[in-house]
């Protein structure tokens, strides 16, 4: 019937619209098709259970029977009556903020090792690169279970020298830090990054620096870190989002705990537990938009400050 | 009001059905019923089950798709599952969770079976009970079993500690423990986990003292001040080196691969009879059961003989007639027997006990005859555990353990601190 209608329309203006549409419908509609399978797997799986975990936020739901109104009973909780949630919040971000500015140190150190234009540089690129590939997998978490055990590798290392180490993974006063040491081994990304961005930097500056006679130290503080500072910033917000999110190594060195004594009690742990071990969906859901919103006030400030301390190149 | 289908509409609904038939969904009325199971387990307990659904197949013609998953994968694939109105036609069920799954209809009441597709006449009358939920029966019970110490027999000899019997007491614990720890043997071998925070020795040490851990009105069943006691005790043990140090017992995580039996740390270790054979295959040494102390000697009641775990049908399945059928097959069918032996606990008909008991090995045999000869050990059957139970255990009980064994707490803290913790947990539970 529409058919029926465009066909037997005046030849005016509407003829001009439909040939528009027409137009619209050959040039784009390919780029849109083509586009389909990402915008079904962003609504369909990203932004569909997003809208739906808010939702959840508000309400009691545990899986086996229908969500429950809550209004704002999850907030309320989370802030007025839940020690777990402080002291996940506590690990998390003592994580952060110890893991994130060692990792990219440590990145920085091996990348200017490597870019003094040694010999198989490739090779060594590769090899250190390599942690990066596995860390966040099982296998590695369960090896690290096995290294800093109190039978394991740094032990027996240490008790060459005399010394009897505890048990370092579940021991609740060195149980992080064994995470965050496991975190700053896999510097690999950063340091590719970092690695690139020190060969942005034009060598006639360094030229120039030594002919006025300062040193290698200086040269590093005056010419490589500001000039660096454009990947530092990049970086660092990476970082930072992923040590927020980290889950898979406190899951398996704890078995899923966060023990002992929630010391590895991940936000992200705790969020796992409320779900899938207590069924507290709406709970969780509750928690997940407060790791957003977290980490999204955190790179806003990020973004603001960062005009006082980065220097882009222009 | 009353359904009147119109001869046309009658005739699209069959020819629908049979085009379903033909695309091979089978419809509700079919001869041939596909069932999907569910189970927690490991590879030898699957091994099992699929020799019986295959058994189940040949005999009846109805096929039966498994699932296997390890306990803590479990639970929340069942939920899940279950939420998404997609549960299997057979699930396996804990005591502790069939309460829950009833009281929504998760699962299926049986009732209407027995007799008919379940013949559970003979049916032990405990094991029946604790299927039960509001007096309908949801869960066949599929073994019994009791808590029991597991017992490393070499490493006692090693040490040359005499092993104890069922009439131990919590004051032999420590004396043996004393001359365990003495002995040194293997690195600092200690006699017994620190089971401070072990939720099953809890329970059994409140119900010789004539307590429980839990009301079967779901409140807490016991006391600060028995916590207090119950910690200090541990305390004791723990400051004497008599038992395993508390940063070698936070290695245990679950699995039975990181417990301290497993990894030689310790000699001892309060578990449940039926899994003498999976710990066994992980330990090279030859194992023992016997029962959990006494707290004095002479006094029982600690014990009791508990469904190990339970086939339910799922509250959504078409098919629960056939559902029920493979129940009453797994639990009776002489040729299934054999082949389940006692891994999910000791058969609940004395017919199929008679047919395993003479086809078990010696260590299948220790359990066995420890679940048949428990004798002033057995008390009753408690109430199924509320809802909350899991969480006070895993996160409450676990964490103030180690609070008390690493020295962030003392017992005279922890003990309040634990009643009013696991009564906020409960009550925001209901």
């Amino acid at each position: 019937m529409s058919i029926q209608n465009v066909a037997s329309a005046p030849p005016s203006a509407e003829v001009e619209k439909v040939s528009g549409w027409r137009r619209i419908w050959q040039q784009d509609a390919p780029g849109y098709l083509f586009l389909l399978p990402w915008f079904i797997g962003f609504f369909g799986l990203t932004l569909g259970p997003m809208i739906y975990s808010f939702y959840l936020s508000f309400n009691h739901f545990d899986l086996l029977t229908a969500p429950r109104w809550a209004g704002l009973d999850n907030y309320m909780r989370m802030f007025t009556n839940d020690p777990k949630f402080s002291a996940s919040m506590r690990v998390t971000l003592f994580f952060v903020v110890f893991s994130v500015p060692l990792k990219l140190a440590f990145a920085l150190g091996v990348a200017l090792l490597l870019n003094r234009g040694m010999k198989g540089l490739t090779i060594y690129r590769s090899l250190f690169y390599l942690p990066s590939l596995l860390g966040a997998s099982v296998a590695i978490a369960i090896l690290w279970r096995q290294i800093f055990a109190g039978d394991g590798l740094v032990n027996k290392f240490l008790s060459i020298f005399g010394i009897v180490g505890p048990s370092w993974i579940s021991n609740p006063n060195y149980s992080l830090w064994t995470l965050i040491v496991l975190s700053i081994w896999q510097f690999g990304s950063p340091m590719i990054i970092f690695l690139a961005g020190l060969r942005q930097i034009p060598q006639d500056m360094y030229e120039a620096a030594s002919l006025d006679g300062a040193s290698k130290w200086r040269q590093f503080w005056k010419i490589t870190l500001p000039l660096l500072t454009p990947v530092v910033f990049f970086n660092a917000i990476i970082q930072t989002i992923e040590a927020f999110k980290s889950f898979t190594p406190a899951f398996i060195i704890s078995g899923g705990t966060g023990n002992p004594i929630n010391s590895t009690l991940f936000y992200t742990l705790y969020l796992y537990q409320e779900a899938f071990g207590f069924f507290r969906m709406g709970y969780a859901s509750a928690l997940a938009w407060v790791l957003l919103a977290l980490v999204a006030l955190f790179t806003a400030f990020s973004f603001l400050t960062s005009k006082y301390w980065v220097h882009y190149d222009d | 009001m009353t359904f009147r289908i119109g001869r046309r509409q009658f005739l699209m609904g069959t020819s629908a059905l049979m085009a379903a038939g033909v695309a091979g969904i089978s419809p509700v009325f079919a001869q041939a019923a596909n069932l999907r199971l569910i189970f927690w387990g490991g590879q030898a307990r699957a091994d099992r089950t699929y020799g019986v659904t295959d058994l189940f197949e040949a005999d009846t013609g109805n096929k039966i798709d498994g699932e296997f998953l390890a306990w803590n994968d479990y639970w929340p694939k069942l939920a899940t599952q279950t939420a998404g109105g997609n549960a299997p036609d057979i699930v396996q069920m804990d005591y502790r969770y069939i309460v829950e799954y009833a009281k929504r209809n998760a699962i299926a009441p049986l009732d209407e079976f027995v007799g008919g597709a379940l013949k559970l006449d003979d049916f032990d009358a405990d094991q029946l009970e604790g299927g039960k939920v509001g007096g309908k029966l949801y869960g066949i019970s599929l073994g019994a079993n009791s808590v029991a110490t597991l017992v490393n027999t070499v490493a006692f000899q090693e040490a040359g500690v005499e092993i104890p019997t069922n009439a131990w007491t919590y004051d032999e614990l420590m004396t043996k423990g004393e001359a365990f720890a003495k002995a040194n043997i293997r690195n600092g071998m200690k006699m017994m986990m620190d089971a401070s925070y072990s939720e099953p020795m809890l329970d059994n040490w409140l119900r010789q003292k004539g307590l429980k851990l839990y009301t079967a009105e779901g409140k807490l069943g016991f006391g600060a001040d028995e916590m207090v006691e119950w910690l200090t005790m541990w305390k004791t043990m723990r400051d004497a080196g008599i038992i395993v140090s508390p940063d070698n017992q936070a290695l245990d995580t679950g699995p039975l691969e990181t417990t301290m039996l497993v990894s030689g740390k310790a000699a001892m270790m309060p578990s449940n009879s039926n899994q003498l054979v999976a710990f066994q295959t992980l330990v090279p040494d030859k194992l023992d059961m016997i029962g959990y102390p006494r707290i004095a000697a002479g006094v029982g009641g600690g014990h009791y003989r508990k469904p190990s775990m339970f086939f339910s049908v799922g509250g959504s399945s078409a098919n629960k007639e056939a559902a029920a059928e493979f129940l009453n097959f797994f639990i009776s069918n002489p040729e299934a027997a054999k082949i389940l032996g006692v891994e999910r606990g000791i058969p609940c008909l004395p017919a199929t006990r008679d047919i395993v008991a003479p086809t078990l090995d010696e260590q299948n045999q220790i359990a066995l005859n420890f679940v048949s000869n428990l004798g002033d050990l057995l008390g009753p059957l408690p109430p199924p555990p509320p809802a909350a139970a899991g969480e006070i255990d895993s996160s409450l009980l676990r964490t103030i353990g180690q609070e008390v064994g690493f020295g962030a707490r003392t017992p005279e803290d922890a003990g309040p601190y634990f009643v009013s913790e696991a009564t906020a947990i409960l009550e925001r539970a209901t």
